[in-house]
């Protein structure tokens, strides 16, 4: 086979595949009909990108909307960003920061009680109400920061098991049609049970989330129900509950507003 | 190719991931996402594949970012990297189908089954989607990705050189082979 009819049957290709263009089609198209061989092998290759053509894929949309792909990647971000088993900083510094006043307030008051004092000086004891390191208010807002921390981290993890269970795609059991959802139902659990700390010991810190928290609790019970291989059409069900109701949205509103 | 959706809009978003601004992920998705989608959906024939690959290009164009060159469009650069993303995580399908139960053309079907694009062409469409998949299957990484930029996507041969990072030679060459062979699948003989 000569190079020239290599390059000839190349073009004929790429006249098939629609690329070609200007003088180099115009020769290329009067080649093939001149010369049957190469037009019935352009025929077939048109062929070829016909079937392309007809694949229904051409035309395919994502199976999820845009904003539950977005709550995945963005968890994967923030996820790539904080190492695991590495807190965020607040994480650790808003605990510490409040036991740290919390013995400041708490020392010189116990001190105050234990200390055998003589009386004359008794009445120079400073009371712990007013120590001048932390108000009332000061406490209260210390307290509220942890309440929505608690809330938040709760709202992201309780996301994180969702999208586990509405995103997954491996199969544990083909026959049955079934799907692994993994340690997505301990979670659940495990969630469920901080719950009550969060939305209760929240209060009014909280009380803006009390919707989500709840459409979230529900949510989180039909997964804590599921075994760890689990039939499709549940996977589905827990699916269709998170979108309708925009749940992964939701959460994550509600998150950025509870972070300030 | 779908309409430019390149420009100062992408230039912009690029920008502000690159300056760590998080909220510039949605916008840029929502550009790109089905586009994207349908190259890796095109390659790997599996909707949850494609799903995975799309979330990893979007982490890593964020990842990457700040060292996004600013003078070249955004649309091909996601593109590359889904591309690349896709020969990965084909691989790493082979690699466990080796080790598991192959999926049977069974699978293929069922996950095929609703993307149809109207009820009543929706047998035809089947069938041509596991013929095409079959033969696109039997082809070459390269030349499978030349195939599905050219033929699921429009690009031109400059387009997809650039978004392959091939010469315009290659491009031709793997684009003539890809369709000998896909014929020679088609037709049920060895390439």
């Amino acid at each position: 086979m000569s190079l020239a009819h290599l390059r000839r049957r190349r073009l004929v290709s790429l006249l098939a595949a629609g690329v070609l263009e200007g003088r180099e089609r115009e020769e290329t198209v009067a080649h093939v009909e001149a010369c049957p061989r190469c037009r019935a092998e352009h025929d077939a290759l048109r062929a070829v990108v016909a079937a392309m053509e007809a694949d229904p894929l051409r035309a395919a949309e994502p199976e999820v909307p845009l904003a539950f792909l977005v709550g995945r990647v963005e968890r994967e971000v923030e996820r790539a960003l904080v190492p695991e088993g590495r807190p965020r900083w607040w994480l650790v510094a808003l605990p510490a920061a409040a036991a740290v006043l919390a013995v400041a307030v708490l020392v010189p008051a116990i001190v105050a009680r234990l200390r055998p004092a003589p009386e004359a000086a008794h009445a120079e004891i400073p009371p712990a109400e007013a120590s001048p390191l932390l108000t009332e208010d000061a406490l209260a807002r210390i307290e509220r920061n942890l309440a929505r921390e608690h809330a938040v981290r709760y709202l992201s993890e309780a996301g994180e098991v969702l999208v586990s269970v509405a995103a997954t795609g491996v199969d544990c059991d083909r026959a049955e049609e079934r799907l692994d959802v993994g340690r997505a139902p301990e979670r659940s659990r495990e969630l469920l049970e901080r719950r009550t700390l969060v939305v209760r010991g929240g209060g009014e810190a909280v009380a803006s989330a009390r919707g989500v928290l709840d459409d979230v609790e529900l949510a989180l019970r039909e997964v804590a129900d599921l075994p760890s291989c689990v039939k499709r059409a549940d996977v589905e069900h827990v699916r269709r509950e998170v979108e309708e109701r925009q749940l992964l949205m939701r959460i994550r509103l509600m998150t950025r507003e509870l972070e300030g | 190719m779908q309409p430019s959706q390149g420009g100062a809009g992408d230039r912009e978003l690029m920008g502000r991931l690159a300056g760590g601004d998080r909220e510039a992920l949605a916008p840029l998705m929502e550009r790109h996402y089905r586009r994207l989608y349908r190259i890796a959906l095109s390659y790997l024939r599996q909707p949850d594949d494609a799903l995975d690959v799309v979330q990893e290009v979007f982490v890593k164009a964020y990842q990457s970012a700040s060292r996004w060159d600013g003078s070249a469009e955004a649309g091909p650069w996601l593109a590359r990297i889904t591309v690349n993303l896709a020969i990965d995580r084909w691989r790493r399908n082979r690699r466990r189908a080796q080790t598991f139960t192959p999926l049977a053309e069974s699978d293929h079907v069922a996950t095929l089954a609703d993307l149809g694009p109207a009820p009543d062409r929706r047998v035809q469409g089947r069938e041509a989607g596991e013929r095409v998949a079959a033969a696109l299957r039997a082809l070459p990484e390269r030349q499978r990705a030349v195939v599905v930029l050219r033929h699921y996507q429009d690009m031109s041969l400059e387009e997809i050189a650039g978004t392959l990072g091939m010469s315009l030679g290659t491009v031709k060459s793997s684009l003539h082979r890809a369709l000998h062979r896909m014929r020679a699948g088609l037709a049920g003989e060895q390439p």
